[in-house]
């Protein structure tokens, strides 16, 4: 995926010169190749996130197509005032990228860990918010973000879990993509990087469809309201908290459809307690596959009891 | 008549903020002359675009100050009459601090430390383009208490921005009391020197001071980016605001806002 990224950015680059790169001093292997290819179009702004997003405003408006890269802890959590006031008011074509999002630096502690930038990202108006769960959502979102030519935060999260596709999709404004049909009684909606846990789960046998959502938002309220009005429950996965990210998003869209019970599995509202592995830390926070059907088993029981139709609890995962 | 005269800016001024009941006088009087000189002499603009791409930006980062830009942009003949006399007014558009979507106004500002980082991007723009805009950007000296300035002027420095000139309206005041009280600045022009700006201090109310200084650090192409300290007094032009703090947030009465006008025409 990171390599996708490298890819896209490069291309987007040599097909514009009006394309910049804008790092705070991150990014060091990750960007040989833009390096090389286009070093005129590479500017290290130094460890300065807040600055470099004022100077992407002002390269913006003398004509200029921004990419701002950071950790997603500092771009946008940390600017997300600048991303505001300069940016978004304005709806000004700058690209924020936000690197390491969730719990990729496991081992640095929550100073580094990132799971509150979609809530903070999606409540800015004028921005477009994409979470890719692979290298072809990657280079499609890429693609899609540079294309609207308007604020826009792609979030890069775990980018090694392989992929979810079989090869390159395209990708529409808001649009979500099925990546596994079950009955329909049942959806897992995910992303970024746990919409490979959720075809986990349904290859270990739950009946479910699997939609993975690149674009949270703007997100396709018509395709959402289809998924709330045929399904039974609803589980949203995602590497954030559970406030205001994609599980948030899909609650609010269900108070507006149809009533349907949604589970949200994300980060409860708390901060990582101890250093370890990325996997260690998706144990911490009950995020690994494991605990993740155990939550889902727990849930669909739990729907069961106030469901119209208990039959569908009958179809959860064999314990 | 004198273009962009101080003492007709100034008269604006007071009719805005007693007809919208607005705050923020002493902020906008103390930097009239600052604006009056780079209107007048300064800016390249074009009258009949003000999106003109090759134009000079004037960034107002202490965008509580707007006011006295709100004057000279009616003498530009980018704001009617009638947003001038409707200042505050339900549905008007000209709010109480530097907003973009306002003709003229080239960044969102008043919300501190922000205009210096967007000016140095549309400084280094320029600089990419391979044109000669030069880019003003006044920033309040409370306004340095903020970390992007300091941000801001090393990227400026290192990336050799000789088209941005900084000014700063030193009043000596912010919100709560003197700048001395509340976070010392120490020496300014020598900070800007020492994060590699050619800096010079002038007495911000001497046009012609001001002329010479503008033009001087515009034609200096040397590679270092520039700053002028303006020494000013907040609420300059009228007696009983001037060095009084308490005009950063009073509002005038039917009494002051006579007393104030009477005190402009009588320097006319």
């Amino acid at each position: 995926m990171r390599a996708a990224f490298s890819d896209a950015l490069v291309a987007a680059a040599r097909a514009d010169p009006r394309v910049l790169l804008l790092t705070g001093d991150h990014g060091y292997a990750l960007f040989d190749a833009f390096r090389k290819a286009c070093p005129r179009q590479y500017i290290n702004c130094g460890v300065a996130e807040q600055n470099m997003v004022g100077v992407a405003a002002g390269l913006a408006k003398g004509g200029f197509r921004p990419v701002v890269y950071g950790l997603a802890a500092f771009v946008p959590v940390r600017v997300l005032e600048q991303i505001k006031v300069d940016v978004c008011y304005e709806r000004l074509p700058v690209m924020f990228i936000g690197d390491g999002a969730g719990f990729v630096y496991s081992h640095l502690g929550s100073s580094h860990q990132s799971t509150e930038d979609i809530a903070c990202a999606r409540s800015l108006p004028a921005l477009a918010v994409l979470s890719p769960a692979d290298r072809f959502e990657l280079t499609a979102a890429f693609r899609l973000a540079f294309a609207l030519a308007s604020p826009a935060y792609l979030r890069l999260g775990k980018s090694d879990r392989g992929d979810v596709h079989p090869g390159p999709v395209s990708l529409s404004v808001g649009e979500m993509l099925k990546v596994r049909g079950g009955s329909g009684k049942g959806a897992l909606i995910a992303t970024g990087s746990m919409v490979r846990t959720a075809l986990e789960i349904v290859d270990g046998g739950l009946d479910a469809d699997v939609w993975s959502v690149p674009t949270i938002k703007p997100i396709d309220l018509r395709v959402l309201g289809g998924i709330c009005r045929q399904a039974d429950w609803l589980v949203v996965l995602e590497e954030h908290s559970v406030i205001g990210g994609l599980g948030a998003c899909v609650a609010e869209a269900v108070t507006s459809t149809r009533p349907v019970p949604v589970c949200r599995i994300g980060v409860e509202d708390r901060f990582s307690e101890f250093c370890g592995t990325y996997e260690y830390l998706l144990r911490e926070h009950r995020l690994d596959a494991e605990s993740v059907k155990r939550r889902i088993n727990d849930f669909l029981d739990s729907v069961g009891t106030f469901s119209h139709d208990t039959g569908h609890v009958r179809s959860g995962i064999s314990r | 008549m004198t273009a962009f005269d101080p003492n007709r800016i100034r008269r604006i001024i007071l009719d805005m903020a007693y007809s919208g009941a607005t705050v923020h006088i002493g902020c906008a009087f103390s930097i009239v002359e600052v604006l009056a000189v780079l209107y007048r002499n300064h800016l390249r603009l074009d009258l009949a675009d003000y999106r003109s791409p090759k134009r000079d930006y004037m960034v107002l980062s202490k965008g509580h100050g707007i006011m006295a830009q709100y004057a000279c942009l009616h003498e530009l003949g980018w704001l009617t009459q009638a947003d001038i006399k409707n200042y505050f007014k339900d549905g008007t558009r000209l709010k109480g601090l530097a907003d973009v979507h306002v003709p003229g106004v080239e960044a969102t500002a008043g919300s501190l430390g922000h205009g210096l980082s967007v000016a140095a991007g549309m400084a280094l723009a320029a600089k990419l383009n391979k044109t000669d805009q030069a880019c003003y950007v006044l920033i309040g000296d409370g306004e340095l208490n903020e970390g992007p300035i300091w941000e801001a002027l090393l990227f400026a420095a290192h990336f050799k921005l000789d088209n941005l000139i900084v000014i700063v309206d030193k009043n000596d005041f912010q919100a709560m009391g003197s700048t001395e009280e509340v976070m010392g600045l120490g020496d300014v022009e020598a900070k800007f020197a020492a994060f590699g700006f050619d800096a010079v201090t002038l007495d911000g109310h001497h046009e012609a001071a001001l002329d010479a200084g503008f033009h001087a650090m515009r034609v200096k192409r040397n590679g270092r980016p520039k700053a002028i300290v303006a020494n000013t007094v907040k609420g300059k032009g009228v007696s009983f605001m001037e060095h009084n703090n308490a005009w950063h947030y009073t509002r005038l009465s039917a009494e002051t806002y006579r007393a104030a006008v009477s005190e402009l025409e009588a320097h006319r």
